[in-house]
């Protein structure tokens, strides 16, 4: 769990503190009791000759001013009356800054609560290579590895390493277009971006060592989203009007290969029927043709006779008609609708 | 005589007390410092922390940082040298190498500060103003995106995207580090680092800013309902295309099936009803009455018919072939 930025706890004795402490004494006990007061100021000086490192901390002791350890953690003594003092760094301690937005609460157990409140636009809002604005919200962690240079080759060592992520990170995103920022650029980003301020820092001897840079929200500027969202949705349309004729296409042809075998089919079945009947026939007539050919005048009228004796009893009246009458209708009322047959010469 | 005694030993004391407590001073690590006497500065400038020693009363001590000091400047509101006004904020690094030389022109860090407004403050705007936008915000890197990347950029805008960058932002803070240094170090101090922090539209092209890039996310939009409308047209019309092929296709083939058979049974027809045609038109013409004739047929006999004739005359075999001719060459009817 990376923590907010502490600084450095002075581990001192609270002067006003022990002040009035002796004061407190000297009423109680007067000249008499000057021997109590000693041994009260001899536990003082042992008070001060010890100190605590926690376990997440280092310990950095000056003598004067100047650094002649550091103290892991655990108990340990030192020099008292301001001869040695020490200076706590949580040197184990994973330290987070947050750029565009800031952290206001970590209920356990709950949601974190976030603040992106318009004063934090201003880190937030930069330009893209394509001159758009864009909204780019990250963190990055960082571990104080060498306590001695945070605390004394740089002043403010905070200020400084906020500044130069800021710089760093929008030369990064000015140097790509903005579409790329928003997809597929963030993994790119947060390692040329880890890379460069470390760098940087380097040169500071700042003493710190990043973890990691993350890129958060990146989003277009609040003004512009509904344009941008506008055009998702433009892509998502474009590729369902397509889906949608794909699908009418998908549905018709496969249906009208079908159609077509099946008038292909038809047709060869038409054909096998048309050949099969023309050969029927034909042996059929081939058949009657041998037959006709022994006794041809007999064979000639018989049919002639059977055919006549198959269709007389059917027809509705039969009318024998002089061969010289020229004129037939004036005299004969057909009837219309029935079926004429005229055998013979044409009246 | 033992109080006066007392009373000088105890002078003594004290005296040494505050002559020793003069004479010793101690120097914060991160710190340098610079000992004065009479208000001259004397000796060298002691950068090492720890417990030192100096003349009592008439020399005190200047302590300065030996850190790397922070240099924040104002947002100013330079325009470019494409005629757009920016916000450029930018921020840099310092710090004290010639203590004495510090304390001799500008005494303190607030001095040094207001000092390196002037200097910073007017390179960034000279840089600033020389350069185009882009050449502010993109980097000497700088590679046109691919055509990929493209799909979502009007024309216009590429022939921007692919413009080459000569200077980059990192060449401009380069320029203005080196220009601001020429400047600074009869100050004793070192500049190292500056860098731009922010760089922002001014609130009035912000505005216009956005507007373009929703216009701009408005065409984008636009055309890419018409590619869908445009693909969607496409594919139908190919479908058509397909649709009409495959039933043509279809059509020729049934065509070419069912002429093939009709002439196959054409031939067959030929070849055999060939071998006596009239005997088949006799059964033709037979089998045509047949089917032709129902009970509302009205038969019209001629007398010289056939049929009629095989009525009248009792001696059938007159004419030999003249029954089949006369229905052969008989017109039948309407």
């Amino acid at each position: 769990m990376p923590d907010q930025y502490l600084p450095p706890r002075r581990d001192q004795p609270d002067l006003d503190e022990i002040l009035t402490q002796v004061g407190r004494k000297w009423r109680d006990f007067k000249p008499g009791s000057l021997w109590v007061l000693l041994v009260i100021a001899a536990l003082i000086l042992l008070w001060s000759c010890w100190f605590t490192v926690q376990p997440e901390e280092t310990g950095i002791v000056q003598r004067f001013g100047k650094v002649v350890r550091t103290a892991t953690p655990g108990l340990h003594f030192k020099w008292p009356l301001g001869i040695e003092k020490v200076v706590l760094v949580p040197t184990a301690r994973v330290l987070k800054e947050e750029f565009g937005f800031r952290t206001t609460a970590t209920p356990v157990g709950q949601r974190t609560q976030y603040s992106a409140n318009q004063a934090y636009k201003g880190e937030s809002l930069m330009l893209s290579g394509d001159l758009n604005v864009i909204d780019v919200q990250w963190i990055i962690q960082y571990r104080i590895e060498g306590p001695i240079r945070y605390l004394f080759q740089v002043r403010d060592t905070r200020k400084t390493i906020r500044d130069i992520t800021e710089a760093v990170m929008r030369r990064v995103v000015g140097n790509r277009i903005g579409s790329d920022v928003l997809t597929v650029g963030r993994v790119a980003i947060s390692k040329e971006a880890k890379e460069e301020i470390q760098k940087i820092l380097d040169s500071y001897e700042a003493g710190v060592r990043l973890i990691t840079v993350e890129l958060q929200d990146v989003t277009p500027p609040d003004t512009v989203k509904p344009a941008f969202n506008e055009v998702n949705e433009a892509r998502q349309d474009r590729e369902r009007t397509i889906n949608q004729a794909q699908e009418q296409a998908n549905r018709e042809i496969p249906k009208a290969r079908g159609v077509a075998l099946q008038s292909v089919r038809n047709a060869e079945g038409y054909a096998l029927e048309r050949v099969n009947q023309a050969n029927g026939e034909t042996n059929r007539f081939q058949a009657i043709l041998a037959q006709y050919r022994s006794a041809p005048e007999v064979t000639r009228q018989r049919l002639y006779l059977e055919a006549m004796s198959g269709f007389l009893p059917e027809v509705k009246g039969i009318y024998i008609v002089d061969s010289a009458q020229k004129a037939l209708v004036p005299w004969l009322q057909v009837e219309s609708g029935a079926k004429v047959s005229v055998e013979g010469r044409q009246p | 005589m033992r109080t006066t005694a007392r009373g000088i030993i105890i002078f003594i004391v004290v005296a040494a007390a505050i002559l020793i407590s003069g004479a010793i001073y101690t120097l914060e690590e991160g710190q340098q410092a610079v000992i004065v006497q009479f208000g001259r500065p004397v000796g060298d400038t002691v950068t090492e922390a720890g417990l030192h020693f100096k003349l009592p009363f008439v020399q005190e001590v200047r302590r300065f940082e030996k850190r790397l000091l922070v240099w924040d400047g104002d947002p100013n509101q330079i325009p470019t040298k494409g005629r757009e006004f920016i916000w450029v904020d930018t921020t840099a690094r310092w710090r004290i190498v010639d203590a004495r030389k510090f304390l001799e022109s500008v005494a303190t860090e607030a001095g040094a500060q207001s000092r390196l407004n002037d200097i910073i403050d007017s390179v960034v705007r000279d840089q600033v103003s020389s350069s185009e936008l882009i050449e502010l915000v993109r980097s000497s890197s700088w590679q046109a995106p691919e055509e990929q990347a493209m799909e979502e950029v009007t024309q216009e805008r590429e022939e921007e995207l692919k413009k080459e960058i000569t200077r980059g932002r990192e060449e401009i803070t380069r320029t203005i580090l080196a220009e601001a240094r020429k400047i600074i170090p009869q100050y004793g101090i070192e500049l190292v680092d500056v860098r731009i922090k922010r760089l922002d539209y001014v609130e009035s092209v912000r505005e216009k800013v956005y507007a373009r890039m929703i216009s701009e996310r408005k065409r984008i939009a636009a055309q890419f309902r018409s590619e869908g409308e445009g693909r969607s047209a496409e594919i139908l019309g190919d479908m058509e295309k397909e649709l009409r092929q495959i039933r043509s296709t279809a059509y020729r083939q049934v065509q070419e099936i069912q002429g093939k058979a009709d002439a196959e049974a054409t031939r067959v027809y030929g070849e055999v009803f060939n071998r006596d045609p009239e005997f088949y038109a006799f059964l033709r013409t037979l089998e045509l009455y047949k089917d032709g004739t129902n009970k509302n047929s009205v038969l019209i006999l001629t007398t010289d018919s056939d049929f009629y004739r095989y009525l009248k005359q009792t001696n059938p075999g007159g004419g030999k072939h003249g029954p089949a001719k006369a229905l052969a060459t008989g017109d039948l009817g309407q």
